[in-house]
């Protein structure tokens, strides 16, 4: 069951990501809305758990432009890792630390995606830093605090012991 | 292999994290046309739903955006089209103050080819509508691009029609653009030419023949052919014109029959356009 629900999300927020966002856009930050679910999804699982559902969730994310594949899968398998390993000991279970936790996230991936795109080149990842990232990452730590706000609205959710679903 | 499982059994969640960045880093440096054709194949596979409903949700919106273009389309083409019912109102009124006959649209009867002519140089064809239809010799005959012929025999069921490529056939013909007549006869195949039209009369090549309406044998109005070529001798007193008929005359099958016409009806046209509308809802 667990596996069907992650795989309907997934696709709903496939869909999502690859025709609503963009028209959501503010000055050319949008939130990645597959961070938000990778969130959702290994808060409060094991990391081992965490890394493949974070890998496969980034591989399906690059399968949508080749020429980068394996960027978003190192990026969120890194990512899975560390929210699983770290955050649920760390941050408190509340919206805004939650909403702080995606907002690191989001920095970190942007950090690998923009070394990748920019091929490590320090003057163009901190423009592209400077000028789009902190901006997404705050639409993703808002978009992720309206989700998880959502999802604890929903009647008969099963809440894991550290406020993962 | 043993390294990896006793890595895998001491620190499960490293390893995979391990192996992770080794296989995303591979496929990063891996060959760019190599990688596009996995991608593609691998996508193709497991996408396929969710680029469905993709195509779907984008196919809503460009069919709204088509839908926005062809409501102002069609509003643009309901004032056009009640503006031209004006005008008509007005012309048939001044036509009847100067004495013309109203104008009318023609009524047409469809029917099929069942036989052709075995003579080759007199084509006609038969028609499965007869007398009992209300078919009359003379009657004029139509495909979907322009006449192709009239009406030379009726019988109760069928009707042979005399077709345009036949030398006992002249048409009276109008020049569209430049308002100049000539009599069209067929020379070979689907070429005709238009003849006693002076050497400085204004017909020009791709110019658009349509029948004169001229000794009431065949109505007005209906296109006949395209100027192929006009000769620059003007020497002669007439010139030389080369004309392609409208009609495909060797492949007809389905002809209409112009069985009459009558008074412009602007709210029959409505109440007809609104029942296909309320038959294909």
């Amino acid at each position: 069951m667990y596996l069907f629900r992650m795989m309907a999300a997934a696709v709903i927020v496939f869909i999502m990501q690859t025709t609503f966002v963009h028209r959501i856009n503010i000055a050319g930050a949008a939130p990645d809305l597959v961070l938000v679910l990778l969130a959702v999804l290994v808060l409060d699982r094991k990391p081992l758990l965490a890394v493949i559902i974070g890998f496969s969730l980034g591989f399906l994310q690059d399968l949508g432009n080749a020429s980068y594949l394996g960027m978003n899968a190192l990026a969120k398998s890194l990512l899975g890792y560390g929210i699983s390993r770290f955050a649920s000991g760390y941050f408190p279970d509340s919206a805004l630390f939650r909403g702080l936790l995606l907002f690191l996230a989001a920095l970190a991936s942007d950090i690998v995606v923009l070394n990748i795109t920019a091929s490590f080149n320090p003057g163009d990842v901190l423009l592209s830093f400077f000028r789009y990232s902190l901006l997404s990452a705050l639409y993703t730590a808002v978009a992720g605090i309206l989700v998880f706000g959502v999802l604890g609205l929903l009647p008969g959710r099963v809440v894991r012991p550290r406020g993962g679903y | 292999m043993q390294i990896i499982s006793f890595l895998f059994e001491k620190h499960p969640d490293k390893t995979v994290l391990a192996v992770a960045v080794v296989a995303s880093l591979l496929m990063l440096n891996g060959d760019e046309r190599g990688k596009i054709g996995s991608a593609r194949a691998i996508s193709s596979f497991l996408l396929y739903p969710v680029e469905r409903t993709r195509s779907y949700f984008v196919s809503v919106d460009r069919l709204r955006e088509e839908n926005r273009k062809l409501r102002e389309v069609a509003v643009s083409l309901a004032h056009e089209r009640e503006r031209l019912s004006q005008f008509m109102e007005e012309r048939n009124r001044l036509r009847q103050l100067l004495g013309f006959r109203m104008d009318s649209f023609f009524q047409f009867l469809p029917c099929e080819v069942i036989a052709r002519s075995s003579n080759r140089f007199h084509h006609s064809v038969t028609v499965d509508r007869g007398a009992d239809a209300g078919v009359r010799a003379g009657m004029a005959v139509v495909g979907y691009r322009g006449l192709v012929g009239r009406v030379v025999q009726v019988f109760p069921t069928s009707s042979r029609i005399l077709l345009l490529n036949n030398k006992s056939i002249s048409v009276s013909c109008l020049d569209k653009r430049s308002r100049v007549v000539g009599m069209l006869n067929w020379e070979r195949g689907n070429l005709f030419r238009l003849e006693y039209i002076g050497s400085e009369e204004d017909v020009q090549q791709g110019d658009t023949l349509i029948t004169s309406g001229l000794g009431r044998v065949l109505p007005k109005g209906f296109p006949v052919g395209t100027v192929l070529e006009v000769s620059d001798d003007r020497t002669e007193l007439s010139r030389m014109i080369s004309v392609v008929s409208m009609s495909e005359l060797n492949t007809l099958e389905e002809l209409f029959i112009v069985t009459g016409g009558r008074e412009w009806n602007s709210r029959e046209m409505l109440d007809r356009l609104g029942n296909i509308e309320e038959k294909q809802e």
